[in-house]
């Protein structure tokens, strides 16, 4: 029982780490019709600027601010200098375009901190007993700060009139512009806030992790198929799936170990026969269904 | 004219430079050889990238998987390289046959983004869940285990070299003929309207899952190519960030064509070469060089071939009227 | 309102897709007050032509004069802030928000909150503003679209076959409120309804095959829906 309750924890807080991470991707690909694999940069770069910090000043807080701040940053130069230009190719350009960004993310990463994985200690070693499980207080604090950017983009998106314009980009971006919303400024605004929660996804992430410069891509794939089964667009469906991915993950590698790297592959192939739009997508906005 | 029974011979063409390119350069040979088998990945790519307007971010994954079923025959059941090369290509069949039914119903970037997960799946079971027969990241070692062969013993790299460009010339020329088929026709035209080629009563799933298995198979056999020309294997083979590598090298050719991959190969590995001999951080360059040459030089280098050779010939008939003018005065 | 002031000029307008033309040499000018109407079948560049005033394309070559700016290279969303907007084809509102939050993004971009004017012209909006957009009939939506385009008082609203799948009697209110419309604002409409035409015109421009062949500038003409063949 208490093994089933810790798996149930720790997956809590792998969806909040999934959560942080897959928003730039969701709406990346629901405002602008791009794939934009370079957002696990931010998450990258998050990790080890977190790491730099860390080491130097040894707070983690500072890194975690500082990881968040870098990852708006690049999203705002990325955004800016490139994806602009690709909003209107075809979708396997832009896909490429992106990719070839990530590389030379990998790239830079490997030319500053080198090839070898740094270690980084958990902020925190606190347990909280609940109930004869012990829970590390860390895993705590990740599910409520995921928590936290849940309920600001949630409000960011219904209380202010960006987050309407937002939604209603989502839905038909050239009748926003019609209107005479500067629909652009609107989606650098949104594409650095989720570019700076995927960096502080990394900060995150990277006590539990091996901060290396493929994280990223173990990270990818995960955060596709976030993005996938819990529809393009919406971030209640980002939030649902990242949930249940971290339940597979945690649950399902309890329950046999391959499962918690396989898991998530097979939900996304049962998405993609049975569900391509994702659990909360709006018909049409699946990937690929509009290239 | 004379220029299009020229064209029949451009395999032989390409031979013959490798053929001359490896005398000129003795001590290259591994790389010369390295470029042909990379010429065949390169092709099972262009028809997916360049005839389907399909990217697979998940080449690496058929890659590796024909590399491993030839290893596994080598090190654990016979021989017989040809048949390790023949074990890949059924299992280049097998794949198409399980995946190719699902993946060609799919769209676009779903079908980049399956790919990319099989290349994940594909490491995590050649690294852990069959390490017990691949020897996980160790990888598997197998050399001596090859059988000399009849005729001309591949297990030397100059012998191999011979072997290679056979077959390169044998996928050279079946590669043209699929281009001019009708297949290579209907496939582009479905890239561009399904729709309206499943008007015209063309099924064009079947065609697709076709070039599909073909696009599979040359990835399997490239694969076991490289696998009896290295004797050994490991995971990193099939590694996601590997995936651009051979979208570049398409790209560097030029998609769409018969000759691109091999230019594409050439230039790539060429690159690659020069490169890594001061850099070690190869990422970022592959990064710089992809979008350069989806920016900038987006017909590749056969299409440079082709603008210079018909520039050529205009300047050629230019001149030919000129003179036909001035002779008349 | 001074009638006869040119609003809009358009010189000599070339757009392509890609490499193949759509619309050749057009030139349109609209005065300061008129309701005018451009006809044409289907493919005839009509739509094409008012997505490039509205900045939505690009021209290859000729002049867009509003107001006496060029609005050559205006991008969509500044053209509109400059007065000029433009209603889609598809009435397509913000499923998604309600019909206040469609009207706030409006007023946002356009930093007009005045929206009186607008209820009175559709006093039905506001009894229903809480509503979702998404769950609007046809006409409501219509209804909605113009009561967007109007708020931020703009000098031109084009509008992209308003009447298309609509019920008869609505077509009929449509037509009301475009005349009320007009007092203040100018009109240049897509359409395929003759006697909408017939009823509110002051001129008539047809195109054909991306080329204006035609414009039809008196009543008489107008009336006797002279431009039937266009259609």
């Amino acid at each position: 029982m208490e093994t089933w309750f810790t798996a149930v924890i720790y997956g809590l807080s792998t969806s909040g780490i999934l959560f942080l991470v897959s928003l730039a991707l969701s709406i990346g690909y629901g405002l602008m019709r791009i794939v934009n694999m370079e957002a696990m940069l931010y998450y990258s770069f998050g990790a080890y600027v977190t790491y730099s910090i860390v080491s130097m000043t040894g707070s983690f807080i500072l890194g975690a601010i500082g990881a968040t701040v870098i990852g708006g940053i690049l999203g705002f130069v990325v955004e800016t200098t490139l994806l602009r230009k690709v909003y209107h190719r075809n979708m396997m350009f832009t896909m490429v375009v992106t990719f070839s960004v990530f590389m030379i993310g990998i790239g830079v990463i490997q030319f500053i901190y080198g090839l070898d994985p740094k270690p980084l200690a958990s902020p925190t070693s606190a347990i909280i007993r609940f109930m004869n499980v012990q829970i590390p207080l860390y895993r705590l604090i990740i599910i409520g700060l995921a928590v936290v950017a849940y309920i600001l983009i949630q409000l960011l998106m219904n209380k202010t009139i960006t987050g309407k314009a937002l939604r209603a980009g989502i839905e038909n971006r050239e009748n926003v512009e019609g209107l005479g919303v500067n629909i652009n400024r609107i989606f650098t605004t949104t594409f650095v806030i989720a570019s700076a929660f995927a960096g502080l996804g990394g900060a995150l992430n990277a006590p539990l992790v091996m901060v290396g410069p493929y994280m990223g891509f173990d990270m990818l794939l995960t955060a596709f198929i976030t993005v996938i089964l819990g529809g393009l667009g919406s971030i209640k469906g980002t939030m649902v799936a990242a949930l249940i991915l971290g339940q597979v993950v945690s649950v399902g590698g309890t329950i046999w170990a391959p499962l918690a790297f396989v898991g998530p592959f097979i939900v996304m192939f049962i998405t993609i026969l049975i569900r391509p739009t994702g659990l909360y997508g709006v018909k049409g906005t699946a990937f690929g269904f509009n290239d | 004219m004379k220029l299009k029974n020229l064209e029949f011979l451009g395999p032989v063409f390409i031979i013959a430079g490798l053929l001359v390119s490896r005398y000129l350069f003795p001590n290259k040979i591994t790389f010369f050889t390295e470029i042909s088998i990379y010429t065949i990945y390169v092709m099972g790519n262009n028809i997916l990238m360049g005839y389907m307007g399909y990217t697979s971010f998940g080449q690496p994954f058929y890659l590796s998987c024909g590399a491993y079923s030839a290893a596994i025959y080598l090190a654990y059941i016979g021989g017989n390289v040809f048949v390790a090369i023949f074990v890949a290509f059924l299992v280049g069949l097998l794949l198409s046959f399980i995946l190719g039914p699902s993946l060609m119903r799919l769209k676009g970037s779903y079908f980049t983004l399956i790919n990319a997960s099989l290349c994940a799946i594909g490491v995590f079971m050649f690294e852990r869940l069959l390490i017990d027969i691949t020897n996980g990241n160790d990888g598997l070692w197998y050399r001596s285990n090859m059988h000399k062969t009849p005729l001309l013993d591949i297990r030397m790299p100059q012998n191999y070299f011979f072997f290679i460009l056979i077959v390169l010339l044998a996928a050279l020329y079946l590669y043209r003929k699929i281009d001019r088929s009708a297949l290579g026709t209907v496939l582009k035209a479905a890239s561009t309207n399904p729709r309206k080629m499943r008007f015209l009563g063309y099924n064009v799933f079947r065609i697709r899952w076709m070039a599909f298995t073909i696009s599979v198979v040359f990835s399997t056999i490239a694969g076991a190519l490289y696998s009896v020309n290295f004797g050994f294997v490991n995971p990193s083979l099939g590694e996601n960030s590997r995936a651009i590598e051979v979208l570049l090298a398409t790209l560097i050719g030029g998609i769409g064509t018969v000759y691109g991959p091999f230019f594409g190969a050439l230039g790539f590995l060429g690159m690659k070469d020069f490169v890594s001999s001061f850099l070690s951080r190869w990422e970022f360059v592959v990064g710089i060089m992809t979008l350069i040459v989806l920016f900038k030089f987006n017909r590749g280098l056969w299409g440079m071939i082709q603008d210079a050779g018909s520039f050529l010939a205009d300047t050629g008939r230019k001149f030919k009227n000129n003179s036909v003018k001035t002779a008349e005065k | 309102m001074n009638q006869g002031n040119k609003l809009l000029n358009v010189e000599k307008l070339n757009v392509c897709y890609g490499k193949l033309a759509v619309v050749f040499d057009v030139s349109v000018n609209i005065n300061a007050g008129e309701v005018v109407f451009l006809v044409g079948r289907n493919g005839a560049g009509k739509t094409t032509l008012l997505r490039t005033i509205a900045g939505f394309l690009q021209p290859a070559s000729g002049e867009i004069e509003f107001n006496g700016k060029n609005l050559n290279k205006t991008g969509a969303y500044k053209t509109a802030r400059m007065g000029l907007k433009y209603i889609h084809q598809d009435k397509q509102v913000f499923g998604d928000l309600t019909i206040r939050e469609n009207l706030e993004l409006s007023s946002y971009a356009t930093k007009d909150y005045d929206w009186d004017p607008v209820f009175k012209m559709f006093p039905k909006l506001n009894t229903i503003i809480e509503r979702k957009a998404g769950n609007l009939s046809g006409g409501e939506k219509q209804m909605l679209l113009i009561a967007m385009a109007m708020i931020g008082k703009p000098a031109l609203v084009m509008l992209d076959e308003p009447t298309e799948g609509l019920a008869p009697h609505v077509i009929k209110d449509l037509a009301a409120i475009f005349k009320e419309i007009s007092r203040t604002t100018t009109l240049f409409i897509v359409e395929q309804n003759l006697p909408l035409i017939a009823s509110i015109a002051d001129r008539v421009y047809c195109m054909k095959e991306g080329k204006v062949v035609n414009e039809i500038t008196t009543r008489e003409q107008i009336s006797s829906m002279h431009f039937e063949q266009y259609l």
